[in-house]
């Protein structure tokens, strides 16, 4: 036989820096890890100028973290099934809307929270039909959804805001704290938990990947990639709804334009936490990274009373240069 | 198996896209442990072929026999239902998921609550890979689809048709993307999976590579069979022949 002589392989062992590099969330991870060493280190020798570490800034990081948390792990999932969802930002606040509408008419909020997620689940499931039967990309189609329920709050709601009075039990529920952790953050953790093992360990997450990384091989194998792909509409809607949950639980109100723009960084969370804008590639733990990150940047610069603008302009650099990062490793991948 | 009973039959097909007719009335047979060779130049009918016996075409007329049961493939799990498996030059598999889990795609391994098994997958993965299909490279079932090479993905795609007990591989121009080395790989398992009771059909531009593995030679041209030949009875050159001047 030929292959009796095996030839010595010809790539050299890489590095342990290149093989964490290479791991789906392993730059963002190291990236991460050096910016909480930097800023532990400078919160530890200025602590009185950079209140890093001080246990009001770890609350408010661990209530902000949540809600684009959320929001983020259902558009990530429907990105790596190969979908986009513009719609959850409008989507958050209807459903936050009319679960405190509910609220405000005596309804139980433990009835009312359910039926906001029920609503989160019917519109991603219209998105994913709409997109799905007629061919469309869904970009356009959420798009659509995005403009339609932005415009439904303010015809269900008119521009004012509501308030959200849910009896105590809920509000310890979501907003209050356990072993002094933030009741939203462990709420985080357990959905974070829940879609690693779901995406990462379940059946259905190697359909969503094979879904999203090449849908003909999916179908060939007998995959059926449209449901694949309408149940992962169907969680990002949920998710959308679930994070205006939160939010409503923790700020006790909702404004009717509180949603505008958390698509985009909840798509930007993903794509820095190295999902592929194509589908198919990507974990649970780089979008929440992905998420972590953003806040954390976003803490920093307020701590440092820089103007908001230095804010948006770092995210943006943030974006494009993870997802340059991500377009490499994947051509290196196709090679 | 009876030696009357053709693992698959073909019987008078014809296909036609509107105004064009692929095939005319086309009827050959796969038996059992045989490696058949469908040669062709280009346009001849043969990928249109493939695609009927893998489900994806029906066909305008004429029908298949499966084990000498009249038969018609709609989709494509009709036709791996039947123990066929077809091997596509770029092949069916996910760049971005690992070996084992191309392996075990759409047929996983899960406890009750749908829970993959991943070490008995990756276990099951590794041993085919190191006893049915040895192609050099591959070291752990755990590497990326994406990082092998274009005979190594195929190697990939073989040992999924194996594990899940395939009688039929078609395999679709298999050897144009590969090296020398590979090509040789290739050649080497079509054999020994023959020898284990697997039949391949080896859909081919490479009359060379078609005489080094094939018992039997069919070859078509224009839609339809021009020849049949068992490998005893003819010669390169005359296959060559056929391929040309038909």
């Amino acid at each position: 036989m030929t292959d009796s002589a095996v030839p010595k392989s010809r790539t050299k062992k890489q590095s342990l820096l290149k093989q964490i590099m290479t791991m789906p969330a392993g730059a963002i991870l190291l990236v991460f890890a050096a910016l909480q060493i930097v800023c532990i280190a400078g919160a530890l020798a200025y602590p009185d100028d950079f209140r890093y570490l001080s246990p009001q800034n770890l609350t408010i990081l661990m209530k902000a973290i949540p809600v684009l948390g959320c929001l983020a792990l259902g558009a990530g999932i429907l990105m790596i099934a190969g979908e986009f969802d513009l719609s959850i930002g409008s989507v958050y606040t209807l459903t936050a809307v009319l679960m405190a509408s509910l609220v405000d008419g005596g309804m139980s909020a433990f009835i009312a929270a359910p039926l906001g997620i029920l609503l989160g689940v019917m519109i991603g499931l219209l998105n994913g039909t709409i997109t799905l039967r007629f061919g469309l990309p869904s970009f356009i189609v959420t798009l659509g959804g995005l403009l339609f329920w932005r415009g439904a709050v303010l015809l269900y709601n008119g521009a004012v805001q509501v308030r959200f009075d849910p009896e105590p039990a809920f509000s310890s529920l979501f907003a209050g704290t356990l072993l002094g952790i933030n009741a939203a953050f462990i709420w985080i953790m357990l959905f974070v938990a829940g879609f690693y093992l779901l995406l990462h360990r379940h059946k259905f997450g190697n359909h969503v990947f094979a879904t999203g990384g090449n849908p003909a091989a999916a179908t060939a194998i007998g995959i059926n990639t449209d449901r694949v792909k309408l149940v992962a509409f169907a969680i990002a809607g949920g998710m959308a709804a679930v994070a205006g949950i939160i939010a409503t639980a923790r700020v006790g109100s909702v404004q009717p334009g509180q949603g505008a723009g958390l698509e985009l960084q909840a798509i930007a969370a993903c794509v820095i936490g190295g999902l592929s804008l194509r589908g198919g590639r990507g974990s649970i733990i780089g979008i929440f990274l992905g998420v972590m990150l953003i806040h954390t940047i976003t803490d920093v610069l307020l701590l440092l009373r820089a103007p908001g603008f230095y804010l948006d302009m770092f995210i943006a650099t943030l974006i494009v240069v993870a997802a340059a990062f991500n377009h490499l490793i994947e051509r290196r991948g196709a090679a | 198996m009876m030696p009357a009973s053709n693992l698959l039959e073909l019987h008078n097909i014809s296909k036609s896209f509107g105004a064009l007719t692929a095939l005319r009335d086309l009827s050959f047979h796969i038996g059992p442990s045989e490696v058949v060779g469908l040669l062709g130049d280009n346009g001849a009918g043969k990928s249109t072929t493939v695609n009927l016996i893998s489900g994806i075409y029906k066909p305008t007329s004429g029908y298949l026999s499966v084990d000498g049961q009249r038969t018609l493939f709609t989709c494509r799990s009709d036709s791996a239902d039947a123990g066929i498996e077809t091997i596509y030059q770029n092949t069916a598999l996910v760049d971005s998921l690992s070996i084992t889990r191309n392996i075990f795609m759409g047929r996983e391994r899960t406890d009750v609550f749908g829970f993959l098994k991943q070490v008995e997958m990756r276990d099951i993965a590794m041993e085919v890979l190191e006893k049915a299909v040895h192609i050099s490279g591959i070291d752990s079932p755990d590497k990326l689809v994406g990082d092998l090479s274009g005979g190594q993905k195929q190697a990939v795609a073989i040992a999924r048709a194996v594990f899940f007990k395939r009688r039929v591989l078609l395999l679709d121009e298999p050897t144009s993307a590969l090296s020398v080395r590979e090509t040789e790989a290739l050649l080497a398992q079509v054999l020994k999976l023959k020898a284990e009771g697997v039949s391949s059909v080896l859909v081919t531009h490479n009359l060379y590579h078609a005489y080094q593995v094939c018992d039997r030679f069919v070859i078509m041209s224009h839609g339809t069979k021009v020849f049949d030949v068992n490998k005893a009875d003819t010669s390169i050159s005359q296959l060559t022949e056929y391929v040309v001047l038909t």
